[in-house]
């Protein structure tokens, strides 16, 4: 950055704001000043020439990964369901890798086919976060909100807490705790070096009635901070993240279908104007922290 | 059951699906490590580093190019053969194997729990052991064939008229192996071994040897060591260079087989002082890649 940029560092996209390929979509990040970003897993597989050269324009773009996501409904299957899953997880775990990035995200599982007993969910928690091990990976586990045992952040947090593995901790997403209106006292019970990814959006509505409201605003038309009617518990939110001591990423999960019909540069500028509200204003980041260097890998 | 490894919970025996009985404090019955398995392009290179240690080889495989050299109970295999990666003419640890009561028992019970598995290639007639990935490209085997009828027995042919039991140099035998791991992995790399396997992190001022640095790991059957080290605070891009870096080598007298390995041609690296020289010695070879550590112990 530049003394007359805004320091933006902390602050990434999603690929899935975007239309188009993975090389525009990278480009048109790295051209509005980001140097991160978040990546699913689609966009390695759907790329034409294979998921290694995705790997390869990925990092030809400079641009670090946040994260890469997202493993569904993994926990609490039994049998040959039990084992699909896991190949799914070592198939996106060994994608991951490739990438050089040291975080996945799971997120709870919406599956009727799936127990609720808490002893099978921690174990395979354990279980996912041991094959995540050799490849120094850490798994970011998710409440989502429409989950079917685990439907928020303090559930999740309890059974990482429960599950005891260095590198399972909390992907956390604001999205999920508005729609919930999870109160904002419960984020003092965790610890900020286990929560490993903050997920950011806004949306456009004060209440969410219903579950099928809430799953289709998450999927097509949240916005990003600072453009919904949530600003403030937002700003609140990155606030009381900052207390606990969260100096981790933040990256904007901003599913939006008029975003995907928006020429690259305008969505990736208005993600600009979320960071610089969020790093300048919110946070006041005008100069990099000192000490900030980052070492390779660290999430 | 009056068996001396009750400890062992492993499948339908546990009893596990009808009454909530705990895991033992072994597992899987971990009973010591069978060898130490090395990869390299130049093997006579390597061959020659371990007949300086005091190794003798006294086998070779069957249908590839593997050489299996021992001294007293310690086994190590250098293999050249590859099996379709790219070997270095620096050697690497590719593997270790473990000694266990169940060796299906013991891989099932480490896949249960989120280790990789490692697909199998034999041929006709070897054995298939079952193995899982450990650190960087390296193995973990489980092996129950031990004693009377090893594994060795079956996939390797003894070398004519050699020794097949050559007697260790100054009671030399196997200490530990040291594993270099990125920043901040201790703690990943604590909980692989203990969790998978059983293996419990001594207290951070118990130390052996001559280079005490980083969190010692001890087997569940109290027989050898891991000792995983960061690297110095600071020093960046290092997050790829997990290894299994060198062996340690037990001894009852340091100077002694210092003294003895001396006549055999290895250089040591100079001690400090006698205190320092007692505890242990740093083996310098002429090849990078396969360093020795001696390390003052009396075998388990």
């Amino acid at each position: 950055m530049s003394q007359f940029q805004g320091n933006i560092d902390n602050f990434g996209m999603d690929t899935i704001s975007l239309a188009g390929p993975l090389k525009s979509k990278l480009s048109a990040m790295r051209a509005a000043g980001f140097t991160q970003v978040m990546l699913l897993a689609r966009d390695l597989v759907g790329h034409p020439d294979g998921w290694r050269a995705a790997v390869q324009e990925v990092k030809d773009s400079g641009l670090r990964v946040t994260g890469f996501q997202v493993l569904r409904d993994f926990e609490g299957l039994s049998g040959h369901l039990h084992d699909y899953k896991i190949d799914i997880a070592k198939s996106m775990l060994e994608m991951c890798h490739a990438l050089d990035c040291r975080v996945m995200l799971a997120c709870s599982s919406t599956s009727t086919h799936a127990s609720s007993e808490r002893p099978k969910l921690v174990r395979d928690l354990r279980k996912l976060a041991m094959l995540a091990i050799p490849m120094n990976i850490k798994i970011a586990f998710e409440a989502l909100s429409w989950g079917r045992t685990i439907n928020e952040f303090p559930q999740a947090w309890d059974i990482v807490t429960e599950a005891d593995m260095p590198n399972l901790g909390l992907g956390f997403d604001s999205f999920h705790m508005f729609a919930t209106k999870t109160p904002m006292d419960e984020l003092e019970m965790l610890d900020p070096d286990k929560i490993f990814l903050v997920q950011l959006a806004d949306f456009m509505w004060q209440e969410i009635k219903t579950v099928e409201e809430r799953i289709s605003t998450a999927r097509t038309f949240r916005v990003f901070p600072g453009e919904g009617v949530h600003s403030d518990a937002l700003a609140s939110l990155v606030r009381k993240l900052h207390e606990l001591g969260y100096r981790g990423d933040y990256s904007f999960e901003v599913f939006n279908d008029d975003y995907q019909q928006m020429p690259l540069d305008t969505v990736a500028n208005r993600a600009k104007k979320a960071a610089l509200w969020l790093g300048e204003d919110v946070l006041r980041r005008s100069v990099p922290l000192p000490n900030a260097m980052r070492l390779k890998g660290r999430a | 059951m009056n068996h001396p490894h009750a400890a062992v919970s492993v499948g339908a025996r546990s009893g596990a699906d009808r009454e909530a009985i705990g895991e033992g404090p072994n597992p899987l019955g971990v009973l010591g490590i069978e060898f130490i398995e090395y990869a390299t392009s130049k093997p006579q290179a390597l061959g020659n580093v371990l007949e300086t240690m005091g190794f003798k080889p006294v086998a070779r495989h069957r249908s590839r190019e593997i050489l299996l050299y021992r001294q007293g109970e310690l086994n190590i295999i250098v293999n050249a053969h590859g099996d379709g990666a790219v070997l270095t003419e620096r050697p690497v640890i590719a593997a270790i194997a473990l000694r266990v009561q169940d060796a299906a028992a013991a891989y099932r019970h480490a896949l249960d729990r989120g280790a990789w598995a490692v697909p199998v290639h034999v041929e006709v007639m070897e054995l298939n052991i079952p193995a899982i990935h450990g650190v960087g490209t390296s193995r973990i085997y489980f092996v129950d064939r031990h004693g009377d009828f090893s594994i060795y027995d079956v996939d390797f042919t003894p070398i004519p008229t050699v020794n097949q039991h050559p007697a260790a140099v100054v009671g030399l035998h196997l200490f530990g192996v040291v594993q270099y791991i990125g920043n901040d992995r201790s703690d990943d790399w604590t909980e692989f071994y203990s969790a998978l396997f059983g293996f419990t992190a001594l207290a951070p001022d118990v130390s052996f040897g001559i280079l005490p640095k980083g969190r010692i790991l001890q087997s569940p059957c109290h027989t050898f060591y891991l000792q995983l080290i960061e690297p110095e605070p600071g020093l960046l891009d290092v997050e790829d260079d997990e290894c299994l870096q060198r062996i340690g080598l037990g001894t009852p007298d340091v100077p002694a087989a210092v003294a003895a390995l001396r006549q055999l041609g290895v250089e040591f690296v100079a001690a400090k002082d006698a205190a320092h020289a007692a505890r242990g010695a740093l083996a310098r070879t002429t090849i990078g890649g396969a360093m020795f550590e001696l390390v003052h112990h009396l075998p388990g």
